[in-house]
């Protein structure tokens, strides 16, 4: 989330290089983490435009605390329901992460009852992972949750999408994998997210994948982006937009792939910090499938029958954006 | 049939319903008015001849628990034991299962959503309101496919009029799949909801162009307030300029009178044949004399729906 976005000490962003699709056609993206609950219709064409396939969408904060274990209920419900119907309209196929934020972790007795529920959620289909957990104030409660949520990823064999603090990072980061280190879990299957210039160093020299969050103003800038990818390599590394409510951009992942293409950085590693490495990584859930994506994409959308859409899934139709009639 | 756990919403008429259990032997709540055991081998049988190795073991011992939390747990990993492979079913066994439970199909679906309704149905259900809330709590906590399943599985849950709300709340869903897993090849709608969640149904069917033809009891839960509700739809997509799905009128048909009989000379009228053809039908299937004598006015198409050669389902097998 963007801090004082439109304050007048921060200009916003220049304009786009509107050809930038043009330098990345017909390769595609794996956006592993968004949270399109946030986001429009709008945004969802245009991520299936620029070559987005697939997306993690994390269960997190809704910006206003909840007060009950129902609208947690409600929530996880729709990333696995509603959320994922939404998506694949676009020809996008849609995976989640289930936890307890870490936030609202702070709330004891709600995150108790939240806890009972998770192992309702955990085992569905497209669940790629516990997540997004970690620390926010790095508070006893968050740490008491944060453990008990490794240990239910341990059970169930799934992988674990860590969200490192705004304030505080660097040691919150190394505490983080240090507890996930003494709970058992393998670092290959932790995601420790929000990296920085900071701290991707002892990320990847621990062995966990170093997940960027490309997000203008408050995390990483794309061409910072490049330059880590340049001194580290693509080995372990993927970027994703985090994209939510505040000022954020759900093409950061195929925009950064566009500025690594005109510095140089190679295709074979492009692919492997956009596409690859997230699949890779969230794939040992065992609930990723690279044809799941063709699928979604192929749905008919031409199958009419007296103008009543026959399709299935109730794929929608494209409308064109640069006629001023509505119809 | 009448099912008397449903009626019993009150003290008193629960005293009255545990009396005439006592004293009669015709009138006993039974949870399945079906040979439910028959149909669970039946099911059981596809499934482990369809199953990838082991899938069947597993499942078998995950039914068997009793044990909530587990069942929840095996609903919801079926898809990675079962796979998602379309099954096969016989002719026979199609006719076997619908004997069981009539027009109840499986033709076309998925193993693990086979799978899924099939744990369902091993479900102990003698306590009547665990039962409905275990039930209830899998629906609430349910996955787009989990839902589909679910919902496909209403025909074959114990209690059956206790999921009228439930169904009626699936058809407000705006999900595709799950609205077609109530709406068609289902006939839970017809046997269960009352009118207003019928017509409200068939509605949600055509504006949201679901294949209307796959909706059980059709004509059978026809009725006038569905159609004055259906010609105000179609007015409407005829004001914006929009087509109408032309099996529309099949439903307004019987119910033809002096203020809908334009709406047919219209069809008649217009350019699509597909459409002309629909006022044609609609016109044989009325018993309103104006519309004998408007068909008369067009002996080609009154030949053509007189003889078989146009009919509501070839029309949906050859859209124009």
């Amino acid at each position: 989330m963007c801090c004082n976005p439109l304050s007048n000490e921060r200009k916003q962003q220049p304009a786009e290089d509107p050809g930038f699709l043009d330098s990345i056609s017909g390769m595609t993206f794996f956006d592993p983490h968004v949270h399109m609950t946030s986001r429009t219709t709008d945004d969802y064409q245009a991520m299936a435009d620029a070559g987005i396939v697939a997306l993690i969408e994390p269960a997190f904060w809704l910006g206003q605390p909840r007060t009950g274990v129902s609208t947690f209920q409600d929530y996880y419900s729709s990333l696995i329901g509603w959320e994922r119907f939404r998506s694949s309209q676009f020809g996008i196929k849609h995976y989640c992460t289930i936890g307890l934020n870490s936030r609202e972790a702070n709330n004891v007795p709600l995150a108790e009852e939240v806890m009972e529920l998770l192992p309702l959620f955990i085992y569905k289909e497209g669940v790629v992972g516990i997540g997004e957990i970690g620390f926010d104030d790095g508070t006893a409660a968050e740490e008491r949750f944060y453990r008990a949520q490794l240990e239910l990823a341990k059970e169930a064999n799934l992988p674990v999408q860590i969200h490192t603090p705004h304030r505080d990072k660097k040691r919150g980061t190394t505490r983080s994998m240090d507890i996930a280190l003494e709970h058992g879990l393998d670092p290959g299957m932790v995601i420790v997210d929000h990296n920085n210039e900071e701290t991707v160093k002892e990320v990847l020299d621990r062995g966990f994948w170093a997940a960027f969050t490309i997000y203008p103003f408050t995390k990483m800038g794309n061409e910072r982006m490049v330059q880590i990818v340049k001194q580290y390599g693509a080995g372990r590394i993927m970027v994703n937009s985090a994209a939510d409510w505040g000022i954020s951009d759900p093409l950061a992942v195929p925009k950064t792939a566009a500025l690594m293409k005109r510095t140089g950085i190679s295709d074979a590693d492009i692919r492997l910090v956009t596409y690859q490495n997230a699949i890779t990584a969230f794939g040992q859930s065992g609930q990723i499938s690279e044809a799941d994506f063709a699928t979604v994409r192929d749905v008919d959308q031409s199958g009419k029958y007296e103008g009543n859409t026959v399709l299935r899934g109730g794929q929608q139709p494209r409308i064109d954006k640069s006629s001023i009639i509505i119809s | 049939m009448i099912f008397l756990a449903e009626v019993a919403t009150g003290p008193f008429i629960r005293a009255w319903t545990v009396t005439m259990h006592a004293t009669t032997h015709e009138i006993v709540p039974r949870p399945y008015p079906f040979d439910r055991d028959r149909l669970s081998a039946l099911l059981a049988a596809l499934i482990q001849q369809q199953a990838p190795a082991g899938a069947w073991n597993w499942l078998d011992v995950e039914a068997a628990t009793g044990n909530a939390p587990r069942f929840y747990g095996a609903f919801a990993q079926m898809p990675r034991k079962t796979g998602k492979s379309v099954i096969a079913i016989s002719t026979d066994d199609a006719e076997t299962l619908n004997a069981l439970v009539p027009h109840f199909t499986i033709g076309g679906w998925t193993l693990d959503r086979l799978a899924r309704v099939w744990l369902l149905l091993q479900l102990d259900a003698s306590d009547r309101e665990r039962y409905l809330r275990q039930v209830e709590q899998l629906f609430r906590a349910a996955d787009m496919n989990e839902l589909v399943a679910a919902y496909s599985a209403l025909p074959v849950l114990a209690y059956g009029p206790a999921w009228k709300l439930r169904c009626a709340e699936g058809i407000r869903s705006n999900i595709g799949d799950v609205l077609e897993a109530i709406m068609c090849r289902n006939p839970y709608p017809a046997a269960h909801l009352d009118d207003p969640a019928w017509n409200q149904m068939v509605l949600k069917a055509f504006f949201t162009g679901k294949p209307v033809n796959e909706i059980v009891g059709l004509a059978e839960r026809n009725n006038p307030e569905l159609a004055a509700i259906l010609i105000d739809y179609a007015h409407e997509r005829q004001a914006a300029g929009r087509p109408v799905n032309p099996l529309l009128w099949r439903c307004v048909a019987p119910f033809l009178d002096e203020g809908s009989l334009p709406d047919i000379a219209r069809l008649l009228e217009s350019a699509d044949t597909g459409v002309q053809a629909a006022g044609a039908l609609a016109c044989r299937d009325s018993r309103y004399p104006p519309a004998q004598a408007l068909l008369k006015q067009y002996p080609r198409l009154e030949g053509a729906v007189v003889s078989g050669a146009l009919s509501w389902d070839a029309l949906i097998l050859t859209p124009s």
